[in-house]
């Protein structure tokens, strides 16, 4: 089916960007992984799942039921495993209409077919390595917050959070008021560094004092909260039992059930680096980032890219910059007009919630001293079992970039793609190489994105049907 | 400005590495630059199938030789390796056609010197218990492998240091001025002699001997799966030559057969086409049935070089004195070191242990205007 | 103590079979959230004994909740509870 405009992702900037495209007239499809749309900060929970509401559903509630009344059609549970179209044609051709490859909610495949699209495809979770960061009862920062806010699910029963950023002080805050015990609070960041955060933070009173409030929950609940701590190790026989954390050169044990970590967000340009746009490596936007004009177009003609994706900023920027991007669409296809009353009216909205969310993108940037204190024991690439050391030698055997690591290390070669440890096994590439980060470049973006069941996708076909190309001479 | 290479090879895949580690083996200094890293482009990206059932007729003798070679690299390389794994290899017909295609490519090939057999469907169950049923007819040979491609340059690395190969890495030559200087990137190199090893990119290399070598280039699709449970444990295809598939001891399948995706010389390989991703993946499981149950996590690309004839450009540039060029060999990774090899013996002024594939075959449009 | 947070109104629980036991869970929630509730942190061994499989990033990406429901390879994070699901290994 042929749309105008074809929205990945289901988040808060994919939810506005869609909302905008199709009230304007659009014909507009969103396609979103889970069965419901959302994203991780305003993740609707399950059918039939009822809670008292926060600010966060009412939030993502009211970009719901936008988009409910906006005509987009929505396509949720759907696995998108192919990009083709746009530029991605023989040298000569016209660019193409976009084309997604999914697999739906049903398990049956479909294809659509657009003129733009606009990617919103959220971030995936920093993880800086540490010994028994593969235990099970470790698990990632934003994946407790699924759990807590989706699911209604604690993740242990006496937990320590640590890393970066404010989610730690959210998601240690929802596991005390779910009845949990908080062991300990280890946030990497100095208080230095929060209080030369708080001007920019002043542009957001009301998230400084939902992060106040936050902390003297835990203060008053009498959690250790440890400043500039960071977790060497966490330990135990079959499944988490304790977590070692150094904070100002002392080193404490605390037992714990559960271990939520997590060292910022990474944009996920899977999709813009398949379609070779430009990128830019902005350690202060979480790492590479496409790079885009003021209208969210990346360098490839009818491609745009919205919300955290594009440049973390957070949940509260991203439906501004969805919605900026879906304008830009619009003008670029030719669809209605006075577009730029309501444009310069979310640039504006955009540049108010960017200020705050751009301090807290930089608390969760990827920090050097980090990287510099893996142990070479410890594993990088958990698919593949790659370790420090094990990158450290391929450097010294001449592996210069990223791609070439893989084929050393076969790390980023195993089910997840390097989408877990391709950020910090190129900081530690490049910290054994000695030069910038950026110098070790990114993996080529392919197919699928992500892996697909091969039953899935074959449908019914017959051996006489395959289109087998002519033979090579013998 | 360092004196003189006695030889810049140009392009660092497996056939401009091999011909730099048998010169330099040969008492020559060596020098091997590229624009890229070693072994990055269709040698360290091919699907590392070392089988004579889909070795062109022609370059079978080759091709028996490179595979010894492949197995034995440890004692010729400084210890790298691929992984190469000596293995049966089936090639199997399900339809008339593809009996008749068989019957006629194996009777040719076993003429060329590969110890191909037919045998019926239950016979190469028998080898490759995973096969699906309804196999007419299949080509076993003994003699098929497969190797790890993506480690291919790791796997020349020490021995081209240990031979005292200069390796020019990320080094573009944006040209060649007389005999020979080449204008680097990293400044200009100068060398007694040149051996143009540029894969695809032959024909631009060419140029800069005012040589018109016309080269098609191919954009091979390639598919691996995540690690399963043991399934096969042949290198196996079709009749047709449009499947490989085999699986590597960490449990990966990889399916290629060389499907086309969309790329050219100037862009590389672009975009995996997903209809050709579907039809690869779909002649892999009507094969191999117990696939349909594998998950699929990456496909890419390789350009692989074609001659106007389809065979070789291995020798002598015809007019430059000093000038030689390997390259568009079908397979080619297959036969790669060996090919590499008799280069080398050709330049060292030796006798090649087979014959060479002289270019001037593929130059009279040249002559013709000149 | 429950691992469900109080105050949160859910579909009547259901039964699956995971790993060779009965657990009760409720439809919607996500095989991996109830695996944990019911204390199933090991979802399997994984081709390193060091690195089992297990839950870790809740979203899809990471891949290491691989396991089979009802004979299908699943990731556990993104496939909601029905009643009478098996789980097993991947």
């Amino acid at each position: 089916m042929m749309f105008d405009l074809a929205v990945l992702g289901g988040g808060p900037a994919g939810m506005a960007a869609a909302t905008e495209a199709a009230s304007r007239g659009a014909r507009t499809v969103l396609l979103e992984e889970s069965p419901l749309p959302g994203g991780q900060v305003y993740c609707a929970p399950p059918q039939g799942f009822v809670a008292k509401p926060d600010r966060d559903r009412r939030d993502g509630d009211a970009l719901r039921a936008a988009l409910a009344a906006s005509g987009a059609e929505l396509r949720t549970g759907c696995r998108v495993w192919g990009l083709g179209g746009g530029p991605l044609v023989p040298a000569g051709a016209d660019a193409l209409p976009f084309t997604l490859s999914a697999l739906g909610a049903d398990g049956v495949p479909f294809e659509v077919s657009a003129r733009a699209l606009i990617l919103c495809c959220g971030t995936h979770e920093r993880i800086i390595p540490f010994p028994g960061w593969t235990l099970p009862g470790v698990i990632g920062l934003a994946a407790a917050t699924i759990l807590l806010k989706a699911q209604g699910m604690l993740p242990g029963r006496r937990v320590v959070v640590a890393g970066a950023g404010p989610l730690l002080y959210a998601v240690a805050a929802k596991v005390l008021a779910g009845g949990a015990a908080v062991a300990a609070v280890a946030d990497v960041a100095t208080r230095g560094e929060w209080l030369r955060a708080l001007p920019a933070l002043a542009a957001r009173p009301d998230l400084l004092a939902q992060g106040a409030a936050w902390r003297a929950r835990l203060l008053a609940a009498g959690v250790p909260v440890l400043s500039g701590a960071r977790v060497v190790a966490a330990e135990g026989d079959d499944v988490l039992s304790r977590v070692r954390i150094l904070a100002r050169g002392v080193e404490r044990v605390v037992e714990a059930d559960a271990l939520c970590v997590g060292h910022g967000l990474v944009p996920a340009t899977e999709a813009t680096r398949l379609f070779r746009a430009r990128h830019l490596h902005r350690p202060e936007d979480g790492g590479w980032v496409p790079m885009l004009d003021e209208g969210q177009r990346t360098s490839v003609r009818f491609l745009y890219a919205a919300g955290d994706g594009a440049g973390v900023r957070g949940a509260a920027a991203a439906p501004a910059s969805g919605r900026i991007a879906a304008l830009a669409a619009l003008a670029d296809l030719g669809i209605g007009e006075g577009h730029e009353a309501r444009r310069a009216e979310q640039a504006a909205a955009l540049a108010r919630a960017t200020r705050a969310g751009a301090a807290m993108a930089r608390m969760m940037a990827l920090r050097p001293e980090m990287v510099a204190a893996v142990p070479r024991e410890a594993i990088v690439c958990r698919c593949e079992g790659v370790t420090r050391a094990a990158i450290e030698q391929a450097a010294a055997d001449g592996a210069a970039t990223l791609n070439q690591l893989k084929h050393h290390t076969r790390c980023g070669m195993g089910p997840c793609q390097g989408r877990m440890c391709g950020e910090a096994a190129a900081a530690l590439l490049a910290d054994a190489r000695g030069v910038p980060v950026a110098e070790v470049g990114f993996a080529t973006g392919r197919m699928p994105l992500r892996p697909v069941p091969m039953d899935a996708i074959l449908g019914r076909f017959d051996y006489a049907d395959i289109p087998v190309p002519a033979p090579a001479p013998i | 400005m360092t004196a003189p290479f006695d030889c810049a090879v140009i392009g660092a895949g497996v056939m401009g590495c091999s011909t730099a580690l048998f010169l330099a083996r040969g008492g020559m200094r060596v020098v091997l630059i590229d624009r890229g890293d070693i072994c990055r482009e269709a040698s360290g990206v091919n699907a590392g199938t070392l089988t004579m059932q889909m070795t062109r007729a022609a370059l079978i003798p080759y091709a028996l030789r490179a595979h010894e070679m492949w197995l034995t690299m440890p004692e010729w390389c400084a210890g790298g390796s691929v992984l190469a794994t000596a293995c049966p290899g089936l090639s199997v017909a399900f339809t008339d056609g593809e009996v008749a295609m068989l019957e006629e490519r194996a009777r040719i090939r076993r003429a060329a010197g590969a110890p191909i057999e037919l045998i019926d469907g239950r016979a190469a169950q028998a080898i490759e218990p995973g096969l699906a049923d309804g196999v007419k007819l299949a080509g076993h040979c003994p003699i098929d492998g497969f190797a790890s491609a993506y480690l291919t340059g790791r796997a020349f690395r020490q021995g081209l240091l240990d031979a005292g190969v200069t390796l020019m890495e990320r080094t573009p030559v944006r040209g060649v001025d007389g005999r020979f200087k080449l204008d680097t990137e990293a400044g200009p190199v100068e060398a007694r002699r040149i051996v143009l090893a540029g894969g695809v990119w032959l024909e631009d290399m060419a140029a800069w001997l005012g040589v018109t070598l016309p080269i098609k280039v191919l954009i091979n699709q390639l598919v691996v799966t995540e690690r399963l449970k043991p399934l096969m444990r042949t290198v196996l295809g079709v009749a047709s030559g449009l499947l490989s598939l085999k699986q590597y001891a960490n449990g990966t399948v990889l399916i290629g057969g060389g499907w086309q995706g969309i790329g050219d010389r100037a862009r590389g390989g672009v975009a995996v086409r997903p209809e050709n991703f579907l039809g690869n993946v779909r002649l892999a499981a009507h094969t191999v049935p117990a696939l349909r149950e594998a998950r699929l996590v990456r496909s890419w690309l390789g350009l692989e070089a074609e001659t106007a004839d389809a065979l070789p450009a291995i020798g002598p540039i015809p007019g430059i004195e000093d000038a030689w060029i390997i390259g568009s060999v079908h397979s080619g990774y297959t036969s790669g070191p060996f090919m590499g090899r008799i280069l080398a013996q050709a330049v060292l002024g030796q006798a090649p242990d087979l014959p060479l594939f002289h270019i001037d075959r593929l130059l009279h449009e040249r002559s013709n205007a000149a | 103590m429950d691992l469900r947070i109080a105050g949160i109104a859910r579909p009547p629980p259901v039964t699956i079979a995971a790993f060779g036991r009965d657990i009760q869970a409720h439809p919607g929630e996500s095989v991996a959230a109830a695996l944990i509730a019911a204390g199933q942190w090991r979802f399997g061994e994984g081709e390193d004994p060091a690195r089992p499989r297990t839950a870790f990033c809740m979203m899809g990406v990471c891949q290491q909740c691989l396991l089979r429901v009802d004979g299908r390879l699943v990731q556990a994070c993104l496939t909601p509870i029905v009643a009478g699901q098996v789980v097993t290994p991947a």
